[in-house]
């Protein structure tokens, strides 16, 4: 079991500029570090490597103390085995394959290690290019190359920084599967730093949400991206539409609570909240409904008339921003955006169910 | 005279060469990797040769190593032998004189080097030792091959600081660009033209192999 507690102030120009300050704990399997670029995730990995020294705290894996500021410990990162695998690779260009993996290798002689060497190239599916240089491997291969290089040196964990965003879209999926594959076969704990809430979804067995270098939330991968908590991971897992107002009233056995937007008001599903109590919403663009006509008879519990305030249309979908006393973000596709004459100024109305609006803390 | 001298600067220059890359590597790895206050004082200094007039670099070479100099005096006192007008003192001249060129391709190539290939082989376990021969060094050959390329040229061209310190004994210390400046004043112009020849071929082939060296290597 890891154990982090860091703080770290950076300066730019003689002024602080960021503050990293983490705290968590990662077990067995895949924990996935989630955040957007510049918020600390790396740092807090290659503290964990011993590649930065924190300020202050301590970090520890089992019995092992990494780093403690309070006795003065910190581990030289040969002492920490701790397998590194970058975003670039990083494979010595003057080695081969198998001398880049046998170079770590823990064994007792130089047969041993290119014996070892060689497992694992299979271990990773590459032991076909194990006397190729690094000039000579394809993306994926080398990443494999450096996956199987960090383990030959049988590390107590495993930190992975983006490994897959220099890889194309289909590799990139191959690859995910085998990190998998590859942590239950080696079963000591990896953790994961990556942009993509796809790749974090699909291999974390927990998820760490970073926002300015904090932990802001952490859990199950999906839900934290179906219900984030606050108003941070709500924006590091995207949602458009965050809103701040006040919970108006509660109808219990209805099951809702009712929330003054100032212009407009929400109905939410039913929450414990005392009455007059500031709250922020979270919604997503995607879970709002655009309609040219006033429906009746629908599930959807709240029905905001409004008008398009403009469009913007990027790769695959549209945005359309909507002023409904609140402005709203929608996504939609283009499709739909023609069937409905979509344009500025055009008057709609937007469906939104009870439990599409998130309370956020 | 022309053998003689073609000999001894080869001697000179060889030992010159041998010193002053290990010396000038080792310098190059603690200007590139480490952080200290007086690093831009070490770097001054040991560029200094690179521009002072080579009799300025004799002269304090004198000061330092001389029978009275600074350490001179104790090396005397300890075994009676001195620095002046031996082989060993062409050497030195020679080497301090192309030590620059040496730093400064070494550190040039060290900082070039992206340093999270020895974070890795840090985190594979390996000591700062281990790392700077099998990681550090390999990937920085071809710039320090340059600096011995280089420091090896300045070396065998080196005139004025060699006579400040070694003087000009026939045989002894005369080098060959002594023996052509000695061969030109006694009017012997054909010996001078030989080795002229014999040192301008020198340095093509050395510019040469420079350019290769340090050429980038064609993308497979």
């Amino acid at each position: 079991m890891l154990d982090v507690a860091i703080k770290k102030q950076f300066a730019a120009n003689g002024r602080p500029s960021f503050a990293l300050d983490a705290e968590f704990t990662a077990n067995q399997g895949i924990t996935v570090v989630f955040g957007a670029s510049g918020s600390g995730k790396t740092t807090t990995l290659r503290s964990i490597a011993g590649m930065v020294t924190p300020d202050a705290g301590r970090i520890s894996l089992g019995d092992a103390v990494y780093f403690d500021s309070t006795t003065r410990v910190n581990l030289s990162m040969q002492k920490r085995r701790v397998g590194f695998v970058f975003q670039d690779y990083l494979l010595f260009p003057h080695l081969t394959a198998a001398e880049n993996v046998a170079y770590g290798a823990k064994a007792q002689n130089e047969r041993a290690r290119r014996q070892h060497a060689t497992e694992m190239l299979k271990l990773v599916g590459v032991d076909h290019a194990s006397d190729r240089r690094p000039d000579q491997l394809s993306g994926g291969e080398q990443q494999r190359v450096a996956l199987a290089r960090a383990l030959a040196s049988d590390p107590v964990i495993l930190l992975l920084d983006e490994p897959l965003s220099a890889v194309d879209v289909q590799t990139r999926s191959r690859l995910l599967d085998e990190i998998v594959e590859v942590q239950r076969k080696t079963s000591i704990p990896f953790i994961y730093v990556t942009h993509s809430p796809a790749d974090a979804v699909r291999i974390g067995d927990h998820l760490l949400l970073m926002a300015d270098g904090r932990i802001v939330q952490q859990g199950k991968p999906l839900e934290i991206f179906n219900a984030p908590l606050n108003v941070p991971a709500a924006q590091v897992v995207g949602t458009e539409n965050i809103l701040v107002g006040r919970v108006a009233a509660h109808q219990p056995q209805e099951g809702i609570s009712i929330i003054d937007l100032g212009r407009c008001r929400m109905v939410i599903p039913h929450s414990p909240l005392p009455e007059g109590s500031r709250v922020t919403l979270g919604i997503r663009a995607e879970d709002i409904i655009v309609s040219r006509e006033r429906v009746s008879r629908t599930s959807a519990r709240n029905l905001l008339a409004g008008t398009v305030k403009h469009l913007l249309r990027d790769e695959e979908s549209v945005e359309l921003v909507a002023d409904c006393g609140v402005d709203l973000k929608v996504r939609i596709t283009p499709q739909a955006t023609q069937a409905l004459e979509l344009a500025p100024g055009v008057e709609i109305y937007l469906l939104i169910k009870a439990n599409a609006c998130r309370l956020l803390s | 005279m022309i053998w003689s001298a073609f000999k001894l600067s080869l001697l000179v220059v060889s030992v010159a060469t041998v010193a002053i890359t290990l010396v000038g590597t080792a310098l190059a790895f603690v200007l590139a990797r480490r952080e200290f206050r007086a690093k831009e004082f070490l770097d001054s200094l040991v560029t200094l040769p690179m521009v002072l007039p080579p009799t300025v670099t004799g002269y304090y070479l004198i000061l330092l190593l001389g029978r009275r100099g600074l350490l001179g005096r104790y090396i005397f006192a300890l075994t009676g032998w001195t620095v002046a007008f031996t082989w060993e003192a062409a050497a030195i001249a020679a080497g301090t004189v192309a030590l620059p060129l040496m730093v400064k391709s070494a550190r040039a190539a060290l900082e070039s080097i992206d340093r999270r290939y020895e974070l890795v082989s840090f985190s594979l376990g390996k000591s700062e030792l281990e790392t700077f021969f099998r990681v550090t060094l390999p990937l920085a050959s071809r710039g320090i091959l340059a600096g011995v390329v280089l420091s090896f040229a300045r070396a065998l061209g080196e005139f004025g600081a060699t006579l400040m310190l070694a003087g000009n004994i026939q045989g002894k210390t005369q080098t060959m660009p002594l023996a052509i400046y000695e061969a030109f004043i006694s009017g012997e112009d054909g010996r001078a033209q030989i080795m002229a020849v014999i040192l301008t071929a020198t340095s093509i082939a050395v510019i040469y192999l420079t350019n290769v060296l340090t050429r980038p290597p064609k993308a497979a």
